[in-house]
């Protein structure tokens, strides 16, 4: 009777591997003609994840074990290129106005062979993607003005079990990459856990003390255990519905296991003693790592790669233009000063000391890797280094006159101080600030700094209450995913609140409050938003970049480079041509 | 006896009452709350801070929140819940208590076992080179800060070629089964942290005991044995038993200095204990769970003052019957 059972339930299995529809790898991942099956593969987390459902929690941890280990989405970004390729959904097609998008998912299965179907697209976004009571949610991401001006949210129709169409109240040019980071969840499994009463019960289902078994993915792998603070293991999907380029169904480990380690030295110590196979090294650790990788001996490979990534985020210089000090409220207006104060940043020195050399000076707004939106022209309007240029702008603007210790002063005799805010951690930051700071000096201003703990800063900053400051904020593939930040009268447009009243619901731009150049920004973000042409879109995003530049609402610094140290018994690993990271938790196998 | 204890018990009540008042106001006085980093976050809008403000109470008056804590310890025994775990606090300090009373009485079983010999030593051999070098080496352990001592260890460690780096398993024995080979594994970490905290504590152990056991072999009731021509072996057990007296007392004390006086040294070791959880719980103004640990600790402290003291109290009649 059993080996009966065991017969058919080979059967079944295999005949589950016949209807599904592959998809094959490409060779930029799979580079490596023989690559193996089996094995463990070790990386790090720095905390237990709270939660295995993406959108009920907003925890790193959590992100890097559920985006691409356990789920999928309907498209991908390509890992190296970020180009848009098929996910879930094998294809798709876009009607003639650019309103509707129909998706035809592949013949896939779940991780316990129930069918990827439409539903479980229909729900993962009305429960969680579109519930505004979910921690994760995006629904900022899929609501859109239509004709009207009027904000809609996208609608999701089921026309079959494997074709789903997404309705658009007007054509939007972001669509596929928003998407690209939408994790498809299973409908069978969640639907009865969720209060339909109380949708903020999303965000209490499947947290950290769930029972693997209960987890159900569509990625390459699945969850087995979880052992607080000291490890998460996760096991090879046999449904995964990757191929590679040879045949071999992916992923090539057997197990992924993530050992939980919260001090950064010792997660280090544990990647030199060859205890972890892959991670993100901090740029002091660069030059000791590498040197020893020379010395041979180390079972390692260090590579400082093209910035491609949001995080580390570029830091930026900001002076409030709603500052509550009329001199400097006057003073950080005009041109003139902000553009002085590009003069007098010293980048080269910043990245020769501050990053040891690893980081570019010409990255902001746009990564120069992000081929689709960078535009190469910023690099000519930047401003470089140079005091004297500076010196002569801040004459020009009637701060000719000096008091006894040099410092300029305004012409009602006051001198020009003002505090830079700053916080505590990560040192980099502050490390900037001191340096911008020296060189403000030898120009005759004072700039003081407030250096304070992280979530201080952050309140103080939401609240408009600072002269200049100095943070980070990320890049994203797109630049409409990052709208909330660089496009004036929104929430994080936080050195210019007037351009926003935040009595509204949800809060509305204020035009008169803002410059000329600040209005034409808000339009080429609206423009952006609708339009389908790439092209086009790239042209509205070329000008944003350019008038950020030439008016300065913020000062760019620089952008570290992702640094990643890599076991030498990786395949699959390393890096392009172009400088990019190859390493994927589907492609790398042990050689 | 039993009314010793139970006056003792009877103290802890309001005790503890106190202690929440002062935790709660502790916590309290730290800028910011725990939405204060949702700010940060772009994909949150206010309506969605707003939202989890009234969920998690923020938006009541301080005395209020405390209030409603309280009542809910008394009546339903529930301490609260973590924002950022979205569980209840109880759950979480439980999932981690095993390793951390683990390690904190195999730590003191380690001070035990090496101070009072050293102090014994040093006492029987006073103001001699013996006595220096082991007090020096009592004052080197407690001056070396114990995060300092971890990573220097652990350096020497991964330069010799050894792989015991942090943590308390192999990465293939974490979660395994337990067997032979899990336990050798762990004997070859956990003498690691074990020496890291426990030697910080040596030097005050050693110089009690020392101190204790000079001023007992002048005492009146050691010449006395003497006098009345005991065999020398005789006399030096009852000289060390009575030493143990004040030392039983502070063993008290120590149990809650090894639960959060270690917490940068667990940190740097990576152990799954108490420590870095609260140092994480603290930086995500976290609050239920900031204020049960520490409750948690003044907890434990009174308890092991209590078992001190019982313990003192069979040692030595006479503190009863005062």
């Amino acid at each position: 009777m059993k080996k009966w059972f065991f017969v058919i339930a080979v059967l079944a299995i295999s005949l589950n591997i016949m209807a599904a529809e592959f998809f094959v790898e490409d060779s930029i991942l799979t580079p490596d003609t023989k690559p193996k099956w089996g094995g463990v593969l070790r990386l790090a987390l720095a905390s237990t994840p709270e939660s295995f459902l993406l959108y009920g929690t907003l925890d790193s941890s959590a992100y890097t074990v559920i985006m691409g280990p356990m789920y999928s989405t309907l498209v991908e970004m390509h890992p190296v290129t970020n180009e848009i390729r098929p996910g879930l959904a094998k294809s798709w097609s876009v009607s003639s106005d650019g309103k509707e998008v129909t998706f035809f998912i592949r013949e896939a299965y779940w991780s316990d062979g129930k069918p990827i179907v439409a539903d479980d697209v229909i729900f993962t976004f009305e429960y969680f993607v579109m519930n505004k009571y979910a921690r994760g949610n995006s629904i900022d991401r899929f609501t859109i003005p239509d004709e009207k001006g009027e904000n809609k949210m996208i609608q999701w129709v089921k026309i079959d079990d494997k074709t789903v169409k997404a309705i658009l109240p007007s054509p939007y040019g972001p669509f596929f990459t928003v998407l690209s980071h939408v994790y498809i969840y299973p409908k069978h499994k969640l639907e009865p856990l969720v209060d339909k009463n109380d949708l903020g019960s999303v965000n209490k289902i499947w947290l950290s003390n769930v029972d693997p078994k209960e987890i159900v993915v569509n990625g390459p792998y699945k969850l087995v255990q979880v052992i607080t603070d000291q490890k998460v293991v996760l096991e090879r999907n046999p449904n995964y519905w990757k191929v590679d380029r040879f045949g071999t169904r992916l992923p090539y480990f057997d197990r992924v296991e993530y050992l939980i380690i919260r001090d950064a030295e010792v997660r280090l110590a544990k990647f030199m003693a060859g205890e972890i196979d892959f991670m993100a090294i901090a740029s002091k650790d660069y030059p000791m790592l590498k040197q020893q990788e020379l010395a041979g001996n180390v079972p390692y490979k260090v590579y400082a790669t093209q910035p491609n990534q949001p995080t580390p985020s570029p830091i930026h210089i900001s002076f409030n233009f709603d500052v509550n000090d009329p001199d400097l409220k006057d003073l950080f207006a005009k041109l003139e000063f902000r553009e002085a104060m590009e003069y007098a940043l010293d980048r080269q020195r910043i990245i020769d000391e501050v990053f040891a050399g690893l980081a570019i000076p010409d990255a902001g707004l746009m990564l120069p890797s992000n081929k689709a939106f960078y535009n190469p022209k910023i690099e000519k309007i930047m401003r470089n280094y140079d005091l004297k240029k500076a010196s002569e702008l801040l004459d020009k603007i009637g701060l000719k006159n000096r008091d006894k210790e040099g410092y300029r002063l305004f012409p009602n005799g006051r001198r020009v101080e003002f505090n830079i805010l700053v916080q505590s951690s990560p040192q980099e930051y502050q490390d900037v600030a001191l340096i911008f700071a020296q060189d403000l000096q030898k120009i005759g201003i004072k700039a003081n700094l407030q250096i304070l703990d992280a979530s201080l800063v952050g309140q103080m900053f939401g609240a408009g209450n600072f002269q200049a400051g100095i943070r980070a904020f990320g890049n994203q593939p797109d630049p409409q995913l990052r709208k909330a930040i660089w496009q004036p009268g929104t929430q994080l447009y936080y050195w210019h609140y007037s351009t926003m009243d935040k009595n509204a619901t949800p809060p509305k731009p204020v035009f008169e409050n803002m410059f000329d150049w600040e209005k034409r920004i808000w339009e080429l973000f609206e423009l952006g938003q609708i339009e389908m042409d790439p092209a086009k879109r790239k042209a509205y995003y070329d000008e944003w970049q350019e008038l950020y530049h030439i008016y300065l609402p913020v000062i760019f610094v620089c952008k570290g480079m992702n640094i990643w140290g890599i076991n030498n018994t990786l395949g699959n690993a390393g890096l392009t041509q172009d400088g990019m990271i190859v390493f994927t938790v589907w492609t790398v196998y042990r050689k | 006896m039993w009314s010793f204890i139970i006056r003792r018990i009877l103290i802890m009540i309001p005790m503890m009452f106190l202690i929440s008042i002062i935790c709660f106001i502790v916590t309290e006085l730290q800028p910011g709350d725990f939405l204060s980093q949702y700010l940060e976050n772009p994909r949150i809008s206010p309506e969605q801070i707003e939202t989890l403000r009234r969920e998690l109470a923020l938006d009541k008056p301080a005395y209020e929140r405390y209030l409603i804590w309280v009542k809910n310890i008394i009546f339903k025994g529930d301490f609260g819940y973590s924002f950022s775990y979205q569980r209840p606090v109880v759950e979480l300090i439980w999932e981690r208590l095993g390793w951390t009373v683990a390690i904190a009485l195999f730590t003191i079983g380690f001070q035990w076992l090496i101070a009072v010999p050293m102090g014994i030593y040093s006492a029987f051999h006073p103001y001699t080179i013996s006595d220096y070098t082991l007090t020096v080496i009592g004052f080197v352990g407690l001056s070396i800060p114990e995060f300092f001592m971890a990573l220097v260890l652990m350096y020497l460690i991964l330069r010799l070629g050894g792989t015991a780096v942090g943590g308390l398993f192999s990465p293939q024995f974490i979660g395994a089964p337990w067997s032979w080979a899990k336990f050798l594994d762990l004997l070859n970490h956990i003498w690691l942290p074990i020496i890291v905290v426990g030697v910080s504590g040596l030097a005050g152990l050693m110089r009690i005991m020392r101190g204790n056991m000079l001023d007992i072999m002048g005492s009146p009731f050691v010449t006395s044995l003497r006098a009345r021509g005991l065999d020398e072996k005789v006399v030096k057990r009852h000289i060390v038993k009575n030493a143990l007296n004040p030392l039983v007392s502070i063993a008290g004390m120590e149990l809650p200095n090894i639960f959060s006086g270690t917490i940068i040294a667990s940190i740097v070791l990576n152990l799954p204990t108490i420590g870095p959880f609260f140092y994480n719980a603290l930086l995500n103004h976290d609050q239920y769970l900031v204020m049960t640990f520490l409750m948690f600790i003044a907890l434990i402290t009174q308890i092991g003052n209590l078992l001190a003291d019982i313990a003192l109290a069979l040692l030595d009649p006479r503190i009863r019957v005062s």
